[in-house]
């Protein structure tokens, strides 16, 4: 039996990936300690690159993720003047950033950064290991037309690239040259109509193959096996543990002022930190089920 | 008058249609049958035929509002009333832009989408996605994306996604607009096997030369209005317009030894080792499959690819670059305006006049260009490009979506431009046009170009009277 190629590239069922990257982001968010987001940034990356399908790049994320974390630790490192360590100093007389730069500060803004990246990179597979309709199949049935909404979204977000180079070239070739904010105009409106006409095409062409009917049903089956099982339940043991532990007061976070201490480590939030890396285990006994998607 | 069928699948009766904020009507008063077979219909472009496909399934008035008058039914129901999920399982619509039509990432779960909204049990829909696979000869696609297919293979995967509702009468809105010959034929084949199945198949389309012998019927929407095609008026296929001899051989353009394709280290040139050249007044046309590389290299020959490889030459002056999608162009508020702000920018001194009224646009100057139907926004796009008298014309697709005097306002324009010294070089599927306009053919495939051998000059009916080139090798092909 041949395996479908577009299936054959996320091996967990959809609502599998979703589990997991909703997990993840929790954990990511739910503290602000450094090691378990450097932790979950590590474990999503890993787990991104091993589904990673050969048609989809990596690039634009990571430099989404580069500039997120940049800016958090840069915007704190220059607004918050709290610290022991003054490693430079910026005229008083500038609004905002003026007074001291402190290493707590960079420190501090720096694990804010992370956690953007843990976050970023937690939920990256559901667009780019997922398919447009795997993602409609991890919804809940109450929420099908919400996952509709992001599949078309999704289609419509890959062409919007495409949509700014055909414009920009277009009006290069007319004479235009990027200047001030207000020469971007000529680019900017027909890209932006471009994408609204295509939403309303694309609505269109969804009434008209009935769209909006009634009670749908999906062509793939839940297709939940023991490794979605497995990770599954990692997954949310690990959400729930660190929102546990939150909630009973234990020591997670790492405050870094006045003076930089090193962050406080539990054996068992980096157990779960772990435990969201399953999805990137060979485990031969939790093979991955045969796709949903029928092959012929 | 009344285009009527013996048992129609489809029937309207006095039909009037304004779109919203319209005062002149989009349809006047149409009667029309339509019956099991291959209904084609033509017409010029902006003259209805969208609008009257979309009457079938009932977006027309139901999802893009307006007002309509008249009577109407498609297999036994109301299409102003029916609900429109109801009414797609009577009659389907294959949209003229796939692309913008697709909701899902692969071939089985778009053709699948329709039956999901409709709640079919799954075993149903397996059997229904492969009866529609089947049926257009497309079971080997099953597991592919969708951007990876071919425009041929994609029309065709559109067509399965409506098929598999089962319609009784499916609707196609210029399919073959933007594939090559070969895309081209296999969507048409596969028109005409639904329709000796007996369902009732309409097809608009301006390239009437392949489909017009295989229709059973041919209506012409001209105005808002119908009339019976069957008499033998069909709008000639042909281009009729005699080419004036080029101003001279001196080189203009010149491509040595180049490899181009997007940016980044890890990506493979789409073009490889091409070596062509072009003179001042001659017209050059690339021909070749959907994803060759004629668009590659048109953008490097732009300047708009630096390439990887090799040296680009191009005259002195503007280059003027017409792309696959108009509405890249497209962002003032009136045609008129995007016209005049290309002669602004080029320095020209001339007035928007002439270029509206050579393409046909004086009485749309005033429109918002995206408000056009495809081909008059086609044309607009065309005005705001030539405009300016360019040195270099490079025109990706200029006839997509034109009717028949579109086409002949090209042309004249083109032999205009090229009077002047203008070099040209189009990207075209549109072989009527190529023989008609082209100096010199040139084939690219797989990322190279060649020149075809006897394939330098189009036919001898249409080839005019030519000055042979001065310049050397304005041979074409790979070293």
């Amino acid at each position: 039996m041949n395996v479908p190629r577009a299936a054959s590239h996320r091996a967990l069922a959809p609502r599998a990936w979703l589990v997991w990257s909703l997990a993840a982001v929790t954990v990511a968010l739910v503290t602000d300690n450094p090691v378990y987001r450097g932790l979950v940034a590590l474990v999503a990356l890993n787990v991104l690159l091993t589904w990673l399908p050969p048609w989809r790049r990596l690039r634009p994320l990571a430099v989404a993720v580069t500039l997120a974390a940049a800016l958090a630790a840069l915007i704190n490192l220059l607004a918050s003047h709290t610290g022991a360590d003054v490693i430079a100093r910026l005229p008083d007389g500038l609004p905002l950033v003026g007074g001291p730069l402190t290493l707590e500060s960079l420190a501090f803004g720096g694990a804010l950064g992370l956690g953007l990246v843990a976050a970023l990179l937690a939920v990256a597979p559901l667009s780019l290991v997922l398919e447009p309709h795997d993602v409609v199949d991890a919804m809940p049935a109450s929420l099908e037309r919400t996952g509709i909404a992001v599949a078309t979204s999704l289609n419509l977000v890959s062409g919007f690239g495409r949509t700014f180079t055909e414009v920009r070239d277009a009006q290069r070739m007319r004479g235009w040259k990027p200047g001030g904010l207000r020469s971007w105009n000529e680019v900017l409106v027909p890209v932006v109509v471009t994408a609204i006409e295509d939403s309303v095409r694309l609505a269109e062409a969804m009434e008209a193959r009935a769209f909006g009917a009634g009670r749908r049903t999906s062509y793939a089956d839940s297709g939940f096996g023991r490794r979605e099982t497995v990770v599954v339940a990692a997954a949310l043991a690990a959400a729930a543990l660190f929102v546990g532990l939150r909630a009973g007061g234990a020591p997670m976070d790492w405050y870094p002022y006045p003076t930089l201490s090193a962050p406080p480590i539990n054996p068992f939030l980096v157990l779960g930190c772990l435990g969201l890396a399953l999805p990137a285990l060979p485990l031969p006994a939790l093979a991955p089920h045969e796709p949903r998607g029928r092959a012929k | 008058m009344t285009v009527a069928v013996e048992s129609a699948v489809a029937r309207l009766e006095r039909v009037s249609y304004w779109y919203p904020n319209q005062d002149e009507p989009s349809l006047r008063a149409v009667d029309l049958e339509i019956g099991p077979g291959l209904t084609l219909i033509a017409g010029d472009s902006g003259g209805g035929k969208s609008t009257l496909l979309r009457i079938f399934d009932g977006l027309v008035p139901q999802f893009h509002g307006g007002r309509v008058s008249g009577r109407a039914q498609v297999t036994g129901l109301d299409p102003f009333r029916t609900p429109i999920p109801r009414l797609a399982q009577r009659a389907g619509l294959v949209f003229q832009d796939v692309e913008t039509q697709s909701v899902y990432g692969s071939v089985e779960r778009e053709i699948a989408f329709g039956l999901e909204n409709l709640g079919v049990a799954r075993a149903e829909m397996h059997d229904r996605v492969d009866e529609a696979m089947t049926a257009l000869g497309i079971e080997g696609l099953r597991a592919r994306r969708l951007a990876t297919l071919s425009g041929g293979e994609r029309q065709r995967v559109a067509l399965a996604a409506v098929l598999v509702l089962r319609p009784a009468l499916v609707a196609l809105d210029e399919p073959t607009s933007q594939l090559d010959p070969e895309g081209a034929a296999a969507v048409l084949a596969a028109c005409r096997g639904l329709a000796a199945e007996g369902r009732a198949v309409v097809v608009a389309e301006h390239r009437l030369e392949t489909l017009a012998p295989a229709a059973d019927r041919v209506v012409i929407v001209e105005g808002g209005r119908v009339r019976s095609g069957v008499d033998g008026r069909l709008p000639p296929a042909r281009v009729a317009h005699a080419r004036p001899p080029r101003v001279n051989g001196e080189l203009a353009w010149e491509m040595r030894g180049v490899a181009a394709g997007p940016a980044g280290p890890a990506r493979e040139p789409v073009l490889h080792d091409v070596s062509l050249a072009g003179g001042r007044g001659e017209v050059v046309a690339l021909f070749g499959p959907n994803g060759s590389g004629k668009t590659t290299l048109l953008r490097t020959l732009a300047g708009l690819l630096p390439p990887l490889a090799g040296t680009v030459r191009r005259p002195a002056g503007r280059t003027a670059y017409l792309p696959q999608n108009p509405g890249a162009l497209l962002h003032l508020p009136t045609v008129r305006e995007e016209v005049a702000l290309t002669l602004r920018r080029a320095l020209s001194a001339e007035s928007p006049e002439a270029m509206l009224a050579a393409f046909g646009l004086a009485r749309l100057a005033e429109r918002y260009p995206r408000d056009l139907s495809s081909g008059e926004r086609q044309r607009a796009a065309l005005a705001a490009t030539l405009a300016g008298s360019p040195a270099l014309v490079l025109l990706d697709e200029p006839t997509r979506g034109m009717d028949l005097a579109a086409r002949r306002s090209l042309a004249a324009t083109v032999e205009a431009l090229t009077a002047a010294g203008a070099a040209v070089v189009l990207a075209t599927h549109d072989t009527e046009l190529a023989a008609e306009l082209a100096d010199r053919t040139i084939e690219v495939r797989g990322g190279r170009a060649t020149e075809p051998a006897g394939g330098a000059t189009p036919p001898a009916a249409t080839r005019p009277t030519a000055t042979p080139t001065a310049h050397p090798p304005l041979g074409v092909g790979t070293r």
